[in-house]
């Protein structure tokens, strides 16, 4: 049974590694905002912008370089603004701890609620 | 005591609520052109539009305080407005032009017919090399500085204004 997985996964792993590549790509562009068209990711434009940046991150995938690499190729030419996904930082705190404030209050209150009616 | 509690919570939400978006109404949210601006020039090689045997490099080592550089295109509407501020420029301080997505026999006759401001002019057949600067489009112009500082970056097209800013800063 265990060498059948073996096999099967030796078939499967080539495929997967070279749709990796476009997923990687299509990732990338995803978390990209089209600079001249606001609004609208990399991803979705078909600008001229767009479709040059598009091939320059192409090249740069081909060239082996990491995700992290690119983004920072980005940002520092185009600042924070360019990514979708926005970083950890000082000023983005409250927009990655809201979410769980909500969480924990939210549950908190259907928490209470519950026990409210339960007790009646 | 309960409804005391909550209605303290539900006033301090709204209040954090309300300086919050307050802050995020006067915040700029827009995008920032001049993520550039007093960073280095990266290192980019351009190869000249009228002889592709010639290439120059980018940063320029030379005695030079400033100088311009140009990203133009004879399609470009506003490229045709702003080049007579570039001719008034010209003799200022050395201008680099580099030709972004264009055909050269277009931006010859673009230049014969409203006179060539540029000291050198390299080709960007695929706008590549414009990203690497950082750059949105066309026209955008940057002045850089012999320590290879990008000290002003202009995006759009240059008019009396900013002329005048471009000769009190090189000045």
């Amino acid at each position: 049974m265990k060498s059948i997985f073996l096999i099967l996964i030796f078939i499967f792993l080539p495929i997967q590694s070279a749709m990796s590549f476009t997923e990687r790509e299509i990732n990338i562009y995803k978390n990209l905002r089209c600079l001249v068209c606001q609004g609208q990711s990399l991803n979705d434009s078909n600008s001229d912008f767009a479709i040059d940046l598009k091939k320059v991150i192409k090249k740069k995938i081909i060239n082996k370089q990491t995700d992290q690499e690119i983004y920072k190729y980005l940002t520092e030419r185009y600042g924070d603004w360019i990514l979708l996904d926005p970083p950890l930082k000082k000023t983005t705190i409250v927009l990655w701890i809201f979410p769980l404030l909500f969480i924990f209050f939210g549950g908190f209150f259907v928490y209470k609620s519950v026990r409210i009616y339960s007790n009646n | 005591m309960k409804n005391k509690f909550k209605i303290s919570l539900l006033f301090f939400i709204t209040v954090i609520f309300f300086i919050i978006f307050y802050y995020s109404l006067k915040a700029n949210n827009k995008n920032n052109p001049n993520t550039m601006l007093n960073k280095k020039l990266p290192p980019i090689e351009l190869t000249s539009l009228i002889n592709t045997n010639l290439k120059q490099t980018l940063p320029i080592i030379s005695e030079d305080k400033f100088y311009l550089i140009n990203i133009w295109s004879s399609w470009c509407v506003p490229c045709r407005d702003e080049h007579q501020i570039l001719m008034l420029l010209k003799d200022k301080i050395k201008i680099y032009g580099i030709n972004y997505k264009d055909q050269k026999s277009n931006a010859v006759s673009f230049l014969n017919e409203l006179g060539n401001p540029f000291y050198f002019i390299g080709t960007d057949k695929d706008g590549s090399t414009a990203i690497e600067m950082g750059a949105y489009g066309v026209p955008e112009t940057y002045i850089v500085n012999s320590e290879g500082l990008i000290v002003f970056k202009h995006v759009g097209p240059l008019n009396k204004k900013i002329y005048l800013k471009i000769s009190e800063i090189i000045k």
